[in-house]
Order: structure tokens, then C-alpha cells, then sequence
């Protein structure tokens, strides 16, 4: 079994909680990071691990970020690729997206990915700010 | 700097309404004290929160392409060296980059910018899109990012950005002198 991953927020990364033992991933908080493939790599691996024997899982993704830069935009279109793929096979991905009401650029990403991958069930969330 | 110095600097700056100047250096650590700067700054503004959202967006990304692109101090640097303003010019704010970048990398910097002058925000928001869903980027042995981070500066602008790329004779040519302008 894939073994969970905590990661403390930073000032220019976010906090990750993959609790891969109980269905459940979050990421919270801004991301710039100064190599975004360096962040984002190792957890996409992790990813890929745990959904190669995921199958029959329910998984629930909570993504609450204020902010992304454009190298983690990227590398998050390529995180939640892997999970559609998961959901494509029949299995039930949640996507909770949350974020501030008045932030058009971070809706407007996720219907990106709401259009892009459309196994995934989207739903987003308004946050009064 | 003499004091008689020192206050001509500021008064230019202050007539260019400079808020924020840096010149140095672009380590994550000074990126992240910038930003927080730069945040705190715009804070104390009346601007909604969309304008200092795209005003923080477009100063990272600028950051960080000096980072990533601009040669370093010395041999062993690991960030590019450059210099970066944040002003204000009315209800405006211009965020400025300037850095030498390799000679070899200018045709395909041109190919990149040119395009982003004339293009409406609708274009940009589609060229975005285009590239977000590019594998073949990473392909691209240059970048370092996604591609994203011009297509992002000037989605961000409320005028189409402005950029001079300076061909130099020192270093043999190996370096230009590239400047970045982008209005919020």
C-alpha cells in the first residue's frame, strides 16, 4: 500500500494531505513553487502507484488554493489527468473545488478541468472571501 | 551612495511612482520576501481583490523568469541575477522586468512575445488553453516551466505587454539585455 503523504504548507508551496489509505487528497494553501516539477513530480508517482490498485475506490479530492503560478497550473492539469483516467474506468472521483468568489482565474481552471476531464465529478464551491 | 545621490534615486523613483525596486539576485528566498512585500503593498490599496490577485500573478511570474532564465552573478549562482519594479502610474500598476538572457534564446523569445501584442484577451485565453494541453512541451529542452508563463503575464495585463530585447557586444554577444513591462 502507497503510504500517506503529509506536506506542511509553505510560503510558496501548498499542504498536501494524500491519504491514500482512506480515499482522500487535499491540497491547500498558494503554490509558486521554484521548481513546480520537482514538487509536483514525487506526488504524481505516489499517484500513479496507489491508482494502479485503487480499483472499486470512492475518492474524494478537496482543492482549496488561492493561488497557483503557472508552472503548478501545468503540473496540476497533469495530477488531475491521472485521477480522470482513474474515473474513467468506472470509478467514482469527486472533485470539490473551492475557491474565492471573486477569483475568475481559478473557477475559470476549473471548468477547465471539468470540460477536459469529464469522468471526474466537479463541484465547485464559492468561498464568500 | 552619497546622500545627494541617494536622493536624486529616490526622486526618481518616487516621480515614477515607484513602490517596490529590487536588483539582484532572484533566489526563491529573495522571491517569496518580495512577494510578501509586494502583497502587503497592494493590500493597503482600495483595488479590488481581482486586480491585486493579477497584480501578485504577474510579479511571480516575472520573478521567476529572471530566475529560471537570466544568467547568474557568477559561475556558482544558482538564480538569475536581474532587476524588478513595481509602480504605480494613476489607477495603474506596472510591474518591470530587466535581465540579460543567452543571445541564442532571442529568436525564439521573439516568436513567443511578438504575437501577445496584437492578440485580444479572448485569443490569449484560447492560446492558454492550447498550451496547458501541449505534451509537447515537455520536449522543449529551453523551458523550464509549462509554457505558460508569458501567455499568463499577458492575460493578466490590462494592455498588450511591452518588451525591448537589446542585442549587446559584451561577453563576446553571448548575452541581450531583455526588458518586460506589463500594465495591471
Amino acid at each position: 500500500m502507497t503510504t500517506d503523504i503529509r506536506i506542511a504548507a509553505t510560503d510558496m508551496s501548498p499542504e498536501v494531505h494524500f491519504h491514500f489509505s482512506e480515499n482522500r487528497f487535499s491540497l491547500s494553501g498558494e503554490s509558486y513553487p521554484e521548481n513546480a516539477a520537482a514538487f509536483y513530480g514525487p506526488l504524481i508517482v505516489a499517484l500513479e502507484e496507489y491508482l494502479s490498485e485503487a480499483g472499486g475506490s470512492n475518492i474524494d479530492i478537496e482543492v482549496r488554493l488561492a493561488y497557483f503560478n503557472s508552472a503548478s497550473t501545468k503540473m496540476l492539469f497533469n495530477l488531475f489527468d491521472r485521477f480522470n483516467e482513474f474515473a474513467a474506468l468506472g470509478n467514482t472521483v469527486v472533485l470539490n473545488w473551492i475557491y474565492d468568489e471573486e477569483d475568475d482565474t481559478i473557477l475559470e481552471f476549473g471548468n477547465e478541468l471539468a470540460s477536459d476531464f469529464a469522468a471526474l465529478e466537479f463541484r465547485p464551491q464559492a468561498m464568500v472571501s | 551612495m552619497k546622500m545627494s545621490a541617494f536622493d536624486t534615486f529616490r526622486d526618481i523613483a518616487s516621480s515614477h511612482g515607484v513602490v517596490f525596486y529590487y536588483e539582484g539576485e532572484f533566489s526563491a528566498n529573495v522571491i517569496a520576501a518580495m512577494g510578501d512585500a509586494v502583497k502587503n503593498k497592494i493590500e493597503q490599496d482600495a483595488d479590488g481583490s481581482k486586480k491585486k490577485r493579477k497584480i501578485f500573478s504577474t510579479f511571480i511570474e516575472m520573478a521567476q523568469n529572471v530566475a529560471h532564465y537570466a544568467p547568474g552573478a557568477s559561475e556558482s549562482a544558482s538564480a538569475g541575477y536581474g532587476a524588478l519594479a513595481v509602480g504605480k502610474a494613476g489607477e495603474r500598476y506596472y510591474i518591470a522586468s530587466g535581465n540579460y538572457v543567452e543571445a541564442r534564446h532571442v529568436a525564439r523569445m521573439r516568436e513567443k512575445l511578438d504575437p501577445l501584442r496584437s492578440m485580444t484577451l479572448d485569443e490569449i485565453k484560447q492560446a492558454y488553453r492550447a498550451q496547458l494541453r501541449n505534451d509537447e512541451h515537455t520536449q522543449d529542452a529551453v523551458s523550464k516551466g509549462a509554457g505558460l508563463g508569458f501567455l499568463t503575464v499577458a492575460r493578466d495585463a490590462a494592455e498588450p505587454i511591452e518588451f525591448s530585447i537589446t542585442e549587446s557586444t559584451e561577453h563576446n554577444g553571448l548575452f541581450a539585455y531583455f526588458f518586460l513591462r506589463a500594465v495591471i
